[in-house]
């Protein structure tokens, strides 16, 4: 009894000496200080050593087979894409004359099906065809799979950046992803869903083959299109309105025949709070009825428009479709849980609450940055002149800003806007599915440029510019000068080293930021471990202290 | 011709002058282009002092690179502690070697030499300023700081300690421990806690079972 009182006041001690100084409460603290003075300097924890940022992939990889090249395929003209990674060629001249119009040897280069994209006759005798058939899949990117741990069908939006998708596919022939050893998903799958061009008055039919394991259906928002079709089908595809969802393996062709040109948009009207949000949607356009208009029928991932319109060419030196999105992340993994179609189901319509959601990652294009700056700068030339057309498909409105340029816009949902609305500006509030046409002029006069560089373009809602929240990452892009971009179409930039941002640690939040440049001020703390000893040694007497108490408590009760 | 010249370059001089007394109607400032003096004092004495016992130089460097080193600050000085006789007439050169402002200032002095306890060097980017005070008769440690917003707590904050001083400040770059300092503890030490005080119960539980059985 008389040792368990010694190890007790020992214990008692013990706590007294290990309980760290810092934590006592300021009234002690005080009281001490008036009698032993402030407590000597002890150093604060050194940073942790700044770790080198291992970039895994080439920041602007090698254009090895030439697709951003200007060239000439089966006489068509494909303009020039600076950009680090292009289209392919191939499919954007199959996109121009048609799946059935072209030679064997294109059509495979294309990685189109035969019947992706027919053309037909020349119905006006313009010298372009008016009869166009589009049928798209639907593909779903990083889904899930009973033999694998990880998402199948990769796309990355950013590096190591993988949420569940899905797209309105151009109906492709062969594999869904590049070559038997790889999970990524080829070229010409991802999103947007591709931006679709007809011409004004052409008799188009758009054939949704649903590949898909959910019913889904397609609306062409703001498109000129009949309700009902010629033979009183539902032509609208809103099932509480025009018809039944296309279910698995079902396909449905919907008609129209557009009568006024203008940028429109379409998407998948199941469950439109879901579907449209996670990716099936794309810009509808409709260009002006002018002789011999070959059109690019699908701009895949929408981006620079590499055989423009006629009415395109008369007034600007380049076209670009900038199609925005947003993707909640809560949703998007929603397929990456489970592989059971009716338990995806569930937690996609029934578990998942929009109205409690926020939306994490923000792309242009489809990608965010840097990804953006490989396949999304705008190159500009002095004094020449760039048409966008731009949709928000996000859930959320942008705030769509221009470093260095005011623009004017042109068109509002496909409807041209009078001269005083067409006044300069450098930022346009874009809501969900609006549509504007933008005209970005080179000519350095103050106004519409400051001359040559590298200026941004964004979002202006400071959450755009992050990744999850991580900055910079987002829908930032440039509007980058000839002198500004080098051979490959990389910005030749002047400010931080934009490799690690090409490294999935640093979308981890592995990076301390400024580590690279101000590593004693920013870079993590280490832990404090004399502080810990401490701690443990705290705890311990403290176990010792309990045992005694619980033995005199015992103790007492026993006599 | 030459009459009006005069007139109105003495008016001129003259208004500028009743600005300037104005706008120093609080403090004594000697200003120049690389900063300024607030409240020099190099000749009027303290209360109890009855003649400057000693005179004594200070060269304090202040700039980022002074925080080199030292965890956990951004702005450093190249000392933090003066030891200084009551009395006594200190001059101190402070260089700035930033690019931004930084200044050297002490608090608590006698209000009726200095405007508000003050004594005040401001040193711009790149420069340097010199001014001199008094040091009171009374043994006591004194703040001196950098009053940009946050310098202080960033790191510069030393003390200038007169005779024996009155008891060391907190958070003195280099001298003292913070008052609230942080705890940098990573966050599996709540699971060692718990296992360190079940082996603590357990070694005493073991150790009465031993006596026990003896």
């Amino acid at each position: 009894m008389k040792k368990n009182n010694i190890i007790l006041l020992l214990s008692i001690i013990g706590i007294l000496i290990s309980f760290p100084s810092q934590w006592y409460p300021l009234s002690l603290k005080i009281s001490l200080t008036s009698l032993f003075g402030a407590n000597d300097y002890v150093p604060l924890p050194g940073s942790e050593p700044q770790e080198s940022t291992n970039t895994n992939e080439a920041v602007c990889p090698e254009d090895l087979s030439g697709w951003g090249n200007k060239q000439t395929i089966e006489g068509i003209e494909i303009n020039e894409s600076r950009t680090c990674v292009s289209d392919n060629p191939f499919l954007v001249a199959a996109s121009v004359l048609g799946t059935n119009n072209i030679s064997n040897e294109t059509l495979s280069k294309s990685g189109l099906s035969s019947d992706a994209i027919e053309k037909g006759r020349d119905l006006d005798g313009d010298g372009d065809p008016d009869e166009i058939h589009i049928k798209l899949e639907i593909a779903e990117l990083n889904g899930s799979s009973p033999i694998s741990d990880k998402p199948v069908t990769t796309y990355d939006i950013a590096p190591g950046i993988q949420p569940g998708l899905w797209v309105f596919a151009p109906k492709l022939a062969g594999m869904a992803v590049e070559n038997f050893e790889t999970q990524v998903a080829r070229t010409s799958l991802k999103i947007p869903s591709p931006a679709l061009r007809v011409e004004q008055g052409d008799i188009v039919e758009i054939t949704i083959q649903n590949t898909h394991y959910m019913p889904h259906t397609l609306h062409l928002h703001g498109a000129d299109h009949g309700f009902l079709d010629e033979n009183g089908e539902g032509n609208d595809g809103v099932p509480i309105a025009s018809e039944m969802p296309i279910l698995p393996g079902e396909s449905r062709t919907y008609n129209l025949k557009p009568r006024k040109a203008g940028t429109m948009f379409y998407h998948c009207h199941v469950q439109p709070h879901v579907h449209v949000q996670m990716g099936l949607q794309g810009l509808f356009i409709v260009e002006e009825n002018k002789p011999n208009n070959y059109l690019q029928t699908m701009n895949v991932g929408a981006g620079k428009v590499r055989v423009p319109s006629q009415t395109s060419k008369q007034s600007y030196d380049s076209e670009y479709d900038i199609h925005y999105m947003d993707i909640d992340k809560e949703l998007s993994s929603r397929i990456q849980e489970s592989n059971d179609p009716r338990i995806v189901t569930k937690s996609m319509h029934r578990d998942y609450d929009i109205t409690d959601a926020n939306v994490d990652y923000f792309t242009l294009n489809g990608r965010s940055f840097p990804y953006t700056f490989r396949e999304s700068l705008i190159a500009a030339e002095s004094g020449k002149k760039a048409k966008l057309r731009l949709v928000n498909g996000g859930s959320k409105g942008i705030s769509f800003h221009t470093h260095g340029h005011k623009f004017k816009i042109i068109e509002r949902d496909g409807v041209p806007l009078n001269e005083t609305q067409g006044t300069p500006q450098d930022v346009l509030w874009v809501p969900t599915s609006q549509r504007y046409d933008i005209e970005l002029n080179f000519t350095n006069d103050g106004t519409n440029s400051y001359g040559p560089g590298i200026w941004l373009f964004h979002d202006h809602q400071n959450k755009g510019v992050t990744t999850d929240g991580i900055g910079p990452g987002g829908n930032i892009s440039a509007i980058v000068y000839d002198e500004f971009l080098d051979d490959d179409g990389w910005p030749i930039s002047k400010g931080m080293n934009l490799n690690q941002y090409f490294s999935s640690d640093y979308y981890d939040k592995e990076i301390p930021i400024w580590g690279d440049i101000a590593p004693e001020v920013s870079s993590n703390p280490k832990d404090d471990i004399k502080l810990i000893f401490r701690l443990i040694l705290l705890a311990m007497f403290f176990g010792i202290f309990f045992s005694c108490i619980l033995k005199l408590i015992t103790k007492g009760r026993k006599k | 011709m030459s009459y009006l010249k005069i007139f109105i370059l003495t008016i001129f001089l003259l208004s500028s002058f009743s600005a300037r007394a104005q706008m120093n109607h609080h403090h004594d400032m000697s200003d120049n282009n690389g900063g300024f003096v607030m409240n020099e004092n190099i000749d009027r004495l303290p209360n109890g002092c009855e003649a400057i016992r000693s005179e004594k130089s200070i060269t304090v460097y202040a700039s980022k690179k002074y925080a080199t080193g030292v965890p956990g600050i951004v702005y450093g000085m190249s000392d933090y502690e003066w030891n200084v006789e009551p009395c006594s007439k200190i001059t101190v050169t402070f260089i700035n070697e930033d690019n931004v402002r930084h200044m050297w200032m002490i608090h608590e002095l006698p209000k009726y030499l200095y405007p508000a306890g003050m004594f005040h060097i401001e040193a711009l980017g790149g420069k340097s300023q010199t001014g001199t005070f008094i040091t009171p008769s009374e043994d006591k440690n004194y703040l001196v700081h950098c009053d940009m917003s946050q310098h202080m707590e960033m790191g510069m904050r030393g003390q200038i300690i007169v005779g024996k001083g009155s008891g060391d400040l907190w958070s003195v770059t280099g001298i003292t421990d913070h008052l609230y300092r942080a705890s940098y503890l990573p966050q599996y030490i709540i699971f060692f806690c718990v296992l360190a005080s079940i082996f603590g119960f357990i070694l005493n539980a073991k150790l009465v079972k031993k006596e026990r059985k003896g």
